[in-house]
């Protein structure tokens, strides 16, 4: 791919005194007043009512604007800057995803679920700033360069049957948009580490110590984000700042042999964890480079109403215990519709040092049952104001061209109601493949590696255009906001992913186009041959020719053919003229014949056998 | 049997006639022998088919042929080999012109010229590839009038007689005199001046610009001048200052797309101790864009930096009591690069050949620190290591190691076998003189591989027969050569900076033009595949066509031959 020169490598040593000195170069860049790279990292925790954990690492890099054309970099990942300067890109996602997202008991509809759970396999969209002619260059160079900076094979989204443009129905959507998905590509270790990487802290110190690789890739769901955004255009000469997003969600099974000590009788009782007890790792000490370095404990609208927490009696819990005092805990701004409340408690890492540890643990005292918020395929009509019960959904799928799909035979049902088509739904837009028509046939390098395990179709998005989940936290404004709250804050569509389907189609033997072109060949040579033979054949002379032998030397065989052809033509069989030279029942050459077929058969039956 | 009797004189009834039939025949033939004659005409009807069925079997294979075609763009083999014989036959020549101005000496010019030009053949080293054409012209200024050889070329017309004089040199100045002389001289592009003049300090100083002066003693003879004269123009001026054998002469850190990036990475090796930063804006507009600028002919140059954190080092360093510091050993360094923590990156704005130079700068963790590098020799390095971190200090020695890469040293002084000559360093990194060695050696470089990796494109198109080459390899080979063309009478009429960007312009298509992904690929059309799909087709088939129309045509020749026997025999009889 790229021809890769050996770098030279000159090495300059700075030895240092004084502790003091360090700071000279570091204070010139605050004078010119600029705003400076930022990083902030964060980790939020909830516990899932089917007794498992989520974990959701975030790490959020800035970069602001500046007139350097984004060649010097302090923080931010030079990469990642390269990147969109390289590719004009507006905003980028790029997920990787192992496992699948239980929409049912992980909840659907809360801003963390809603953004957070991505299909299997990779998922990659990007909003390009370059005229529409030259989207379609930059979004293959884009999926090259992001599969050698992840090490993965991002690149195979560079075929069309793996990406599209959505022009209505995803929800970034506008036509600078390009969405492509990989739904059979494996994540593993690999593609963390270059993740790892781009952070300034990578995994050595901070919140991402945490990230043990056996206990992570050990999970149910695990899902690797990353996204950007450049805000401002780069057309006036200033270069864009770039903000960057890494987040990871895992969900783990927490280790219940604490649980089990305690007590042993009661199995409904959610596994007590502590951070040290899910990733074997304790947090010592934030990443120096981080502005803000926090860890949040969530409770649930249905977990605090279970819990019996309200906005009054939410310093005492009841139901359970944790092993550190949170330093703030932040209560949810309270909504019309639901009474209880989501309670946040913050813990600040910046307090803990190597010494000691920070490690957060929660203990269950009385088993609780609630439910995650789902998405809201439920309507009713208390939902809508005028009465009329009304929900539009979104979906969004991209089939590859040599799948087909009849519209005719979709069918829709409402309360599991069979309804017409016409009166559900409104539009239904098929943008057809644009360089491949539907023949049907697939070229040999078109197929997938492994082919005969089946085509995987992308899930499909559905989304609700008219709800957004947001999730607002009273707090007080001097406080430098959290990206993570700000975050939760931010209207973010709800859009569930639905699963992969694997199609399996015929897949033809791949050495048959050899077979087929040496089968017809001979055809074809027979047929020519056979055709000249017959053009050039004078029956009358080869009969009398035939008779002439015949009349020669008649053996035993010539004989009966003669006999038999005669019969067959009726006529009656004229008498030999000669009688048989050779009157010995069985003819020498005959005998030869006989026993080479029978060795050949021989030799063939010992071959085989 | 029914045909037989029906058709008595059909071609074939003649060859197998019965012998019952036989004897009837002889009453009116007495002399027919039916195995030899036969009074029919042979018929043509079948030799006619079988002919024309191979005919068109014939015909079809141009089509064929055409159809399993691979489309090849021309190339033009011989303008490469032209090119890489011009520039294998006669060397590639510069022209320089030599002035040498003394002030002062009451000499005959054209004896000085004759020893001075004794003296130059003596020094120069035949450079296999790349030489120089140089003239020279000396002038004695003797204030009032000036001597002026016989020989002196047009370029020497432009000195004016009496401009410099020995109350220039006086001062210890050198930077004054350096641009007084600057002004004398004018800077012409290939034109190299050296002063000798008498007075009372001793110095000789190579300029910043294109020239040299040396101050001589009163009593000293011009013979030991002229030596000097002789050493600095060849050794300074056309060789740059370097030592043979120190580094290859072609090297240079040039990519093969005429590219460098320069990226500059601060490690901080733990940054729980203390973390560095760098204003590296400022320091790319004030030091590092004038170079930049300056090399702008040779190569196209980019800067980046980044801030890594959390880089420790991959080798251990020695507390040494003596010094009170840690000391990690030259021979160590190449284990010192911590790949596995060091993100260095290869950068991805730039293109896949470009060259990329990492200049990496380790702020060692508080339990190693102070860190020093011990030379081979036992010392302390000066610039490998600094306590106190100046930045102004620090990116001198990166361009000192910047021009090390070039081949030049950082020192200011050159040491000749006639005596030391004092550099003037530019505050731009390079000097102009040095500027030009670069273009020129540049320039030769690049040429030749451009007309070395032509000629193994051309050879390994000429040696693939069946290799698909698109019209776009087509055309950057003929660009190369085109830019590679102009690059040569550039550098023939002395045009150094221009020359030295369209051949590596030259290369870089060359480059491309091999590189192409189109050639990478293995896909290509093979015969043996070729020959492997159609052969069960064309094999059985031409064999049954062609050894039918042999057949055919033997028989037919046969029964002719019949016939007209008894053509002859009935001749004969009537």
């Amino acid at each position: 791919m790229v021809l890769l020169q050996r770098p030279h490598i000159l090495l300059l040593l700075i030895g240092t005194h004084q502790f003091l000195q360090c700071w000279i170069a570091f204070g010139s860049v605050n004078e010119e007043g600029q705003k400076q790279e930022e990083f902030s990292e964060e980790l939020l925790l909830k516990t899932l009512p089917d007794h498992k954990l989520l974990a959701h690492f975030h790490f959020q890099s800035s970069a602001p604007p500046s007139t350097s054309n984004g060649c010097h970099h302090h923080l931010f990942p030079k990469a990642i800057s390269q990147l969109v300067q390289k590719f004009r890109i507006k905003e980028m996602e790029l997920s990787f995803t192992q496992g699948r997202w239980n929409y049912e008991s992980w909840g659907g509809f809360d801003p963390k679920s809603s953004s957070n759970a991505k299909p299997a396999g990779v998922e990659l969209w990007a909003v390009f700033d370059v005229p529409q002619h030259h989207i379609d260059a930059s979004w293959k160079n884009l999926t090259h360069t992001l599969s050698g900076l992840f090490c993965a094979s991002i690149n195979f989204l560079e075929s069309t049957a793996t990406y599209s443009t959505p022009e209505w129905s995803f929800p970034p959507a506008s036509g600078n948009v390009r969405y492509g998905t990989l739904p059979c590509e494996a994540v593993c270790t690999e593609n963390l580490s270059p993740w790892l990487k781009l952070l300034p802290c990578r995994d050595k110190a901070g919140i991402a110590l945490l990230l043990d690789r056996p206990s992570l890739y050990r999970g149910f769901y695990h899902s690797q984000q990353l996204h950007l955004t450049s805000t401002g255009s780069s057309s006036e000469g200033i270069d864009s700042g770039i903000i960057l997003e890494q987040t990871l969600t895992v969900v783990l099974q927490p280790n219940s042999e604490m649980a089990i000590e305690v007590h042993a009788s009661e199995k409904h009782i959610q596994p007590s964890w502590s951070l040290s007890s899910i990733f074997g790792k304790q947090v010592s000490g934030r990443c120096v480079l981080a502005k803000s370095s926090s860890v949040y404990l969530l409770l649930d609208r249905g977990l605090s109403a279970a819990n019996g927490l309200t906005s009054e009696n939410f310093w005492s819990n009841p139901s359970f215990e944790l092993s550190a005092n949170p330093d703030r805990i932040f209560l949810e701004e309270s909504s019309s519709h639901s009474k209880s409340l989501s309670i946040l408690y913050m813990f600040q890492v910046e307090k803990y040092c190597e010494s000691e540890p920070f490690d957060i643990g929660l203990m269950w005292k009385v088993p609780l049952a609630w439910f995650c918020q789902q998405t809201p395929l439920h309507a009713s009509s208390a939902n809508s104001k005028d009465g009329s019960c009304e929900l539009r959904v979104d979906v969004f799928q991209v089939v590859p061209w040599y799948v087909k799909v009849y519209f005719h035979s979709l069918r829709v049902f409402v309360d599991q109601q069979p309804r017409a088509v016409s009166d559900i739904i409104e539009k239904i837009h098929v943008s057809p493949s644009k360089d491949k028509c539907l023949l049907g046939f697939l070229r040999i390098d078109e197929y997938p590696p492994d082919a005969n395990q089946g085509f995987d179709i992308p899930s499909a998005i559905i989304s609700f255009p008219n709800f957004h989940a947001s999730m607002v936290f009273l707090e007080d404004d001097s406080l430098n906001k959290s990206p993570l709250l700000s975050k939760f804050q931010e209207k973010c569509p709800v859009m569930p992913y639905t699963e992969v389907l694997l199609v399996p189609l015929t897949t033809p033997d791949f050495s048959m186009p050899y077979n087929v072109i040496t089968i017809t060949c001979t055809v074809f040579a027979l047929y020519f041959g056979s055709l000249l033979n017959v053009l050039q054949r004078r029956v009358a002379e080869e009969e009398r020719f035939l008779k002439a032998k015949a009349a020669k030397k008649t053996g035993r065989l010539p004989l009966l053919l003669s006999k038999l052809s005669a019969k067959l033509r009726g006529r009656r069989l004229e008498p030999l003229h000669s009688p048989p030279s050779s009157s010995s029942f069985i003819n020498s050459k005959l005998v030869l014949k006989v026993i080479l077929v029978a060795g050949l058969a021989v030799g063939w039956q010992y071959f085989f056998s | 049997m029914a045909e037989i009797s029906e058709a008595p004189d059909s071609d074939s009834s003649k060859l197998f006639g019965s012998d019952s039939k036989a004897p009837q025949r002889p009453d009116s033939e007495p002399e027919f022998d039916p195995k030899l004659m036969r009074k029919t005409k042979p018929g043509l009807k079948r030799l006619f088919l079988t002919f024309s069925v191979l005919f068109s079997f014939l015909l079809g294979f141009p089509f064929l042929w055409k159809s399993v075609e691979i489309y090849r763009s021309p190339l033009p083999f011989r303008e490469i080999d032209s090119l890489s014989t011009q520039l294998r036959s006669d060397t590639l020549l510069f022209p320089l012109h030599f002035h040498a101005l003394f002030v002062g000496f009451d000499s005959d010019p054209d004896r000085l010229r004759w020893s001075i030009l004794s003296e130059i053949t003596k020094l120069t080293s035949q450079n296999p590839k790349c030489s120089d054409n140089y003239t020279l012209s000396v002038t004695v200024d003797l204030g009032s009038r000036c001597l002026r050889g016989r020989t002196s070329s047009p370029h020497s017309s432009s000195y004016q007689c009496g401009s410099v004089t020995g109350g220039d040199f006086v001062q210890n100045d050198d930077v004054a005199v350096d641009e007084r002389l600057a002004s004398v001289f004018g800077g012409k592009n290939n034109e190299y001046s050296m002063a000798v003049v008498k007075g009372v300090s001793e110095r000789a100083v190579v300029g910043k610009y294109r020239h040299a002066w040396m101050v001589v003693g009163d009593g000293s003879d011009v013979e030991m001048a002229v030596v000097k004269v002789a050493e600095v123009l060849i050794k300074v001026f056309i060789n740059g200052g370097r030592e043979e054998g120190l580094i290859r002469n072609e090297f240079m850190p040039v990519g093969a797309d005429g590219k460098i990036v320069l990226s500059f990475n601060l490690l901080n090796a733990d940054p729980h101790d203390w973390v560095y930063d760098w204003d590296f804006e400022k320091i790319d507009d004030t030091l590092l864009t004038p170079m930049i600028e300056a090399l702008g002919p040779v190569a196209n140059i980019s800067v980046e930096s980044q801030v890594l954190y959390h880089t420790p080092k991959a080798s251990f360093s020695y507390w040494n009591q003596k010094l009170e510091s840690y000391v990690f050993s030259t021979k160590d360094l190449p284990f010192f690069v911590n790949s596995n923590e060091w993100h260095l990156d290869t950068s991805i704005a730039a293109g896949g050949r470009s060259k990329i130079l990492q200049f990496a700068v380790y702020v060692p963790s508080a339990k190693e620190c102070p860190l020093l590098l011990q030379l081979p020799n036992g010392e302390i390095s000066k610039t490998n290591g600094f306590i106190s971190p100046d930045l102004e200090n620090m990116f001198e020695v990166f361009i000192g190691q910047f021009r090390q890469l070039f081949g030049f040293k950082s020192l200011n002084v050159y040491t000749g076998a006639s005596g030391d000559w004092n550099l003037l360093p530019s505050e731009r990194g390079f000097t102009e003189w040095e500027l030009d060695v670069l273009s020129r050696q540049h320039t030769c470089f690049n040429l030749h591989s451009c007309a070395t990796t032509l000629g193994s494109l051309s050879r390994l198109v000429q040696s693939l027969p069946r290799m698909i080459i698109k019209d776009e390899i087509g055309k950057q080979v003929k660009l190369s050569l085109e830019a590679a063309k102009l690059a040569l009478s550039n550098a023939s009429s002395g045009v150094y900076e221009s020359s030295a960007a369209s051949s590596s312009q030259a290369r870089s298509l060359a480059e491309d033009a091999f590189f192409h992904p189109s050639i990478m690929s293995v896909s290509y059309y093979s015969f043996e595949h070729c020959f492997a799909v159609y052969s069960p087709f064309f094999l059985p088939v031409s064999m049954h066509v062609v050894l039918a129309a042999l057949r055919e045509l033997r028989r037919y020749k046969q029964e002719k031959a019949k016939y007209l026997a008894w053509k002859a025999k009935a001749n004969t009889a009537t």
